[in-house]
């Protein structure tokens, strides 16, 4: 006969408002095998603990029951307790009677009824649990880092600093990510290249980074301390090492007209290049779509000038696979733009803007390219159609921000700040400018942010109109902003000769594709989900994945690159271990009945089952069957749930404690 | 809906010409593999004890060749012999096995499971006019009457990835089809008839256990539904125990019965059990476009996740 101790809390007053505990003790006390039920204010206080460890050694309690919150609040704290009494932890189980049943009934006899039942489910499951040891894995100490902007160059510094080996994985040509493309940053106007090309140099010459750029994740294995990452290299066409970064081949490119992405479309690249002079690495890649040898065979121009050979045409992509035991994510994020949305997407554009079809309407990417001393005008405020410079400007901000019939509800919180900062860049270059901003309000809580919107305004005679936008369309060689202003209550129409709109922080294309291939999740819009918003801001859900920068949600670059270095301390606190002691929630498989039909190791996402041949003493095969390897399962039970023949279980979880359970009710 | 061969009305003979044929080749073939040491045994048909039936047969020796035959009494899927029964049949070394088309598909199903690997086995396909359905007379030649349900709507008469095809089809007479009246009908229910249907037809259960003893693809050797600790299916021939155990059974083949029809006709109390298959089957056909046993599969449909994988039952 078991001796279990069940303890029912009354959680202040959350559970003891609508569970009568009393009696649910009282109830339980009467069930075979409880040895003692009591119930106590707050179990998981130190008297709580106290209580707990005390009965253990007093009623000689085989097993336990807490009836009390979540066990994902509070397993560990009691598991913990029964441990130092000398318990086997496993063998304490809690019974949730808050959240499954105090917090979401009103009726009291009804959720104490309730209550006694659910607690009496966890008394028949702790008599057939069994004491298990913990299991424990090594660790991989080497991180992964997706995405190289400047949340994944901060990251990646960080980590290799503190002596650990880095891959960073960034799929385009060049680290740098946004930043590099940024002319000046708020709130101190310095210049973003002087300081993001210093760290993106850092990051190539740091003997613990690996960087493979034009690289992509193909396929996330494993899990905390034990990931398998499989990158897929894209055939670059110029061979890395043999490269010296001359530049010959570009300027002897035949294609010179290919709009470059990083200049916005102002300016124009070949097919061999680097998105931008500082790039990291130095090397060239191929635009396969646009050049003229991978369309028709001729050319070859760039293999002929490159002195050290280093063109290859024939490159394939490569898959590599590389074992790393912590991953940081920071892939950023993209721009709305107001162009035609497809069919069925909860996204709109603006159709009332022109969507996209208007040259001299352009976001505020593209104007810090129109400002960057190194962009494609050398830094002269001059419009795309016709290279003019504009007198009068119009911003327009939270352009599909904040706009729930456009289908995005947040704030993305760095336009305010950019918009203002566009206003005095204009104004340092335009002196005769004039610049005005339609704004439904000012947001700038951060050091010296508001210091710095008061400044466009007052000193730098930025015009504010409190008011939206309701239409812009292009009448001779200016565009007319037909807006209103609601601080007056009047209707206001500007002709302007550019408009900059400051449109919506969004997270990457395809962020969801990665977020299932690395199993984390994601919220509405795709930004990645933390684990908590305000305790664990950095962590995700799933163990061993931490998150850096705009990819979890709009963020400015002081805020990037604290999230990147904490998501690295966090890293580092998982290196400090050498070992990482893992629940034995795990599967077993009763080798006598299993019949190897293996449909366990079809459906196991953790890739955990193996096949395992039974041999006799002289050797002779005797039969083959399935293996679970406890260090990489996840305990999901998949398995379980599939196996035919009932041959495999979770611990902690076996048919006949769940039967059990089931037959309690 | 019985599981008896209805007679129709016109009873046409079905040319069965070939039967011959198929039968000196599986002689000749059998005698040759187990003579030179291809296979250590043939798993085939021999002639049964009452005339016009036949029975399976295990052939080790090569002199005993002779004895095999195909004929349409040859009804049995021999592919059974192969998994639980394979320790009985033969120790070591590969094995030949007589399939007809829709046999193949077991095969096909059963090496996409572990439980045999073809280059084990060689297989000695046949081509197949069709075999008797039960309540057949066995004095009576084959004809569009007493034809098995199943052999009316074949689409696998001549077997496909087998070492070699025994044979060649004579032509058939129209056949009016059977099993897809049957199968019109059970959509046209209600859920609510549907359901009554069923509780009707497994009331009469005996728990026999006749079905999974034949059916190739109950090949655990402790089956859930004979566990007691903990009893997952009370195994008495009650109503609840009853339905439970059709709905494990009809759950575990989803995706890998290929409707061979033997549980059908084993079964002594005539429950239309192949209609419940094939209702699976077609589930599965709409569901995810997959018919079991067409080829060996590394992983089927309800083992494996697709992303466009059809989630509209999620409500
Ligand atoms: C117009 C504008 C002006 C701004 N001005 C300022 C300013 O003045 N001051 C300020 O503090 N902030 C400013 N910001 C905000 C600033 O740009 C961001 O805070 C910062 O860029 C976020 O960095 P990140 O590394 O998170 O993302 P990103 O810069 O977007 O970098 C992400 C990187 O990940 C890569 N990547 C994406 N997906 C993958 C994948 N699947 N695999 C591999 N790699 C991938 C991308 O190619 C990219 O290199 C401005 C933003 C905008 C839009
Ligand atoms: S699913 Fe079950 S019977 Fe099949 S191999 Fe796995 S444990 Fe064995
Ligand atoms: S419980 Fe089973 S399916 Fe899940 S990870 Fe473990 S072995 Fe794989
Ligand atoms: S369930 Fe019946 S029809 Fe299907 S494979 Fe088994 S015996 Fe054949
Ligand atoms: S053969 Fe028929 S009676 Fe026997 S267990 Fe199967 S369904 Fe029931």
């Amino acid at each position: 006969m078991s001796r279990i101790g069940v303890f029912v809390c009354h959680c202040g007053e959350n559970i003891s408002r609508t569970v009568d505990v009393e009696r649910v003790a009282a109830e339980i006390g009467k069930l075979p095998g409880v040895a003692l039920a009591t119930d106590y204010k707050y179990m998981c206080s130190d008297p709580g603990q106290g209580l707990l460890k005390k009965a253990i050694a007093e009623h000689r309690l085989d097993g336990l029951v807490v009836a009390a919150c979540s066990p994902r609040m509070h397993e560990k704290t009691f598991r913990n307790a029964a441990k130092a009494a000398g318990l086997n932890p496993f063998l304490c189980e809690m019974a949730n009677i808050r959240e499954h049943c105090s917090w979401v009934h009103e009726d009291r006899e009804e959720a104490t009824a309730k209550a006694i039942d659910i607690v009496r489910l966890m008394v028949e499951r702790v008599k057939k649990d069994k004491a298990l040891q913990p299991i424990t894995v090594p660790i991989t100490k080497r991180a992964l880092v997706i995405g190289g902007g400047i949340a994944g160059i901060q990251a990646a510094l960080d980590i290799a600093d503190c002596g650990h080996q880095v891959l960073l994985v960034e799929r385009e040509p060049s680290i740098g990510g946004h930043m590099a493309q940024l002319s000046e940053t708020f709130p101190t106007l310095d210049c973003s290249q002087c300081i993001m090309t210093p760290k993106m140099v850092d990051v190539a010459n740091h003997p613990n980074i690996t960087l493979h750029t034009w690289s992509e994740i193909e396929n996330v294995d494993g899990y905390i301390g034990n990931f398998q990452v499989t990158i897929r290299k894209k055939a670059r066409s110029v061979d890395m090492d043999k490269c010296t970064g001359c530049g010959v081949c570009m300027a002897k490119c035949p294609q010179k007209k290919i709009k470059s992405t990083f200049d916005r479309g102002l300016g124009t690249r070949p097919a061999i290049y680097v998105p931008f002079p500082q790039a990291v690495p130095n090397t060239p890649v191929i635009d396969r779509e646009n050049c003229t040898y991978f369309k028709s065979g001729k050319c070859g121009v760039c293999a002929k000038v490159c002195g050290p050979g280093a063109v290859d045409y024939d490159q394939q992509d490569e898959l590599i696979t590389e074992p790393v035991g912590a991953i940081v994510v920071a892939t950023g994020f993209e721009l709305y733009t107001i162009n035609e949305k497809p069919k069925g997407s909860p996204i709109k554009g603006y159709g009332e803007f022109g969507h996209g079809t208007i040259p001299d309407v352009i976001d505020g990417m593209t104007f810090e390219r129109l400002a960057s001393a190194s962009g494609p005008t050398g830094g002269k405020i001059l419009r795309p159609s016709d290279g003019r410079e504009p007198k009068q400007v119009v911003f327009v901000q939270c352009v599909g921000s904040r706009a729930r019939e456009k289908g995005i509800s947040y704030c993305s919180k760095v336009c305010c700040m950019y918009t203002a900062k566009h206003t005095m860049l204009y104004k340092h270059k335009v002196h005769d400018g004039q610049a005005y901003v339609f704004f439904m309000d000012a947001r700038t809580p951060g050091k010296s942010y508001d210091e710095f919107w008061r400044r466009a305004v007052e000193e730098e005679e930025a015009v504010y109109i409190r008011g939206m936008v309701s239409r812009l369309y292009q009448k001779g060689d200016k565009i007319v902003v037909m807006g209103s202003d609601i601080s007056v209550g009047v209707q206001v129409e500007i002709e302007a000769d550019l408009v900059v709109l400051a449109t919506a922080v969004q997270p990457r294309q395809g962020a969801d594709a990665l977020a299932q291939k690395l199993g984390i999740s994601y919220d509405t819009y795709n930004f990645y989900s933390e684990a908590h918003a305000k305790l664990k801001p950095v962590e995700c859900a799933t163990a061993g994945i931490y998150l850096a920068g705009a990819c979890q949600g709009p963020k400015d670059i002081p805020d990037t690159v604290s999230q990147a270095s904490a998501a690295a301390a966090k890293v580092m606190t998982l290196f400090s271990r050498d070992q990482l002691e893992r629940e034995p929630i795990v599967a077993r498989v009763n080798e006598r009945n299993c019949v190897a039909c293996f449909y366990c190791k079809k459906v196991c996402p953790y890739g955990a089952v193996e096949e395992k041949e039974i041999r006799d003493r002289q050797g002779n095969l005797v039969r083959v069957v399935a293996y679970v390897n406890p260090g990489v399962c996840g305990g999901c039970g998949t398995c379980q749930a599939t196996c035919p023949s009932k041959s495999v279980e979770l611990e902690g979880y076996t048919d006949e404690q769940v039967m059990a359970m089931i037959e309690a009710l | 809906m019985n599981s008896t061969a209805q007679k129709l009305e016109t009873s046409t003979p079905i040319d069965t010409s070939c039967y011959a044929d198929v039968t000196d080749a599986i002689r000749k073939e059998a005698a040759r593999i187990l003579a030179d040491g291809t296979v250590t045994a043939v798993v085939g048909y021999k002639a049964g004890r009452r005339a016009g039936t036949t029975m399976p047969a295990i052939v080790t020796d090569p002199a005993e060749a002779g004895g095999l035959i195909f004929s349409p009494a040859c009804v049995n899927n021999l592919a059974l012999y192969l998994t639980k029964a394979k320790k009985d049949v033969v120790k070591k070394g590969r094995i030949a096995i007589v399939a007809k088309g829709c046999d193949m598909r077991a095969l096909a199903g059963l090496m996409g499971e572990s439980q045999i690997k073809r280059e084990e086995i060689f297989i000695i396909g046949v081509v197949c006019a069709g075999v008797k359905g039960s309540g057949a007379v066995n004095s009576e030649p084959l004809t569009t009457g007493n034809l098995a349900r199943k052999c009316r709507e074949c689409t696998v008469r001549t077997p496909e990835g087998a070492d070699l095809v025994a044979g060649t089809m004579p032509s058939l007479p129209e056949l009016t089809p059977v099993e897809a009246l049957e199968m019109a009908r059970l959509e046209a229910m209600t859920p609510a008839e549907r359901w009554a249907f069923w509780k009707e037809q497994f009331s009469r259960c005996v728990r026999c256990m006749a079905c999974r003893q034949v059916c190739p693809f109950c090949y655990c050797e402790q089956c859930l539904c004979d566990k007691n600790r903990p009893q997952a299916v009370e195994s008495t021939p009650r109503p609840a125990g009853n339905m439970a155990w059709h709905i494990v059974r009809a759950m575990h083949l989803a995706g890998r019965c290929a409707g061979c029809a033997e549980c059908e006709r084993v079964c002594p109390m005539e429950i239309p059990l192949n209609l419940l298959n094939r209702k699976m089957a077609l589930e599965m056909k709409e569901l995810y476009g997959f018919e079991a046993g067409l080829a060996p599969q590394e992983k089927g449909p309800l083992s494996s996740y697709k992303e466009d994988d059809d989630q509209s039952f999620i409500k």
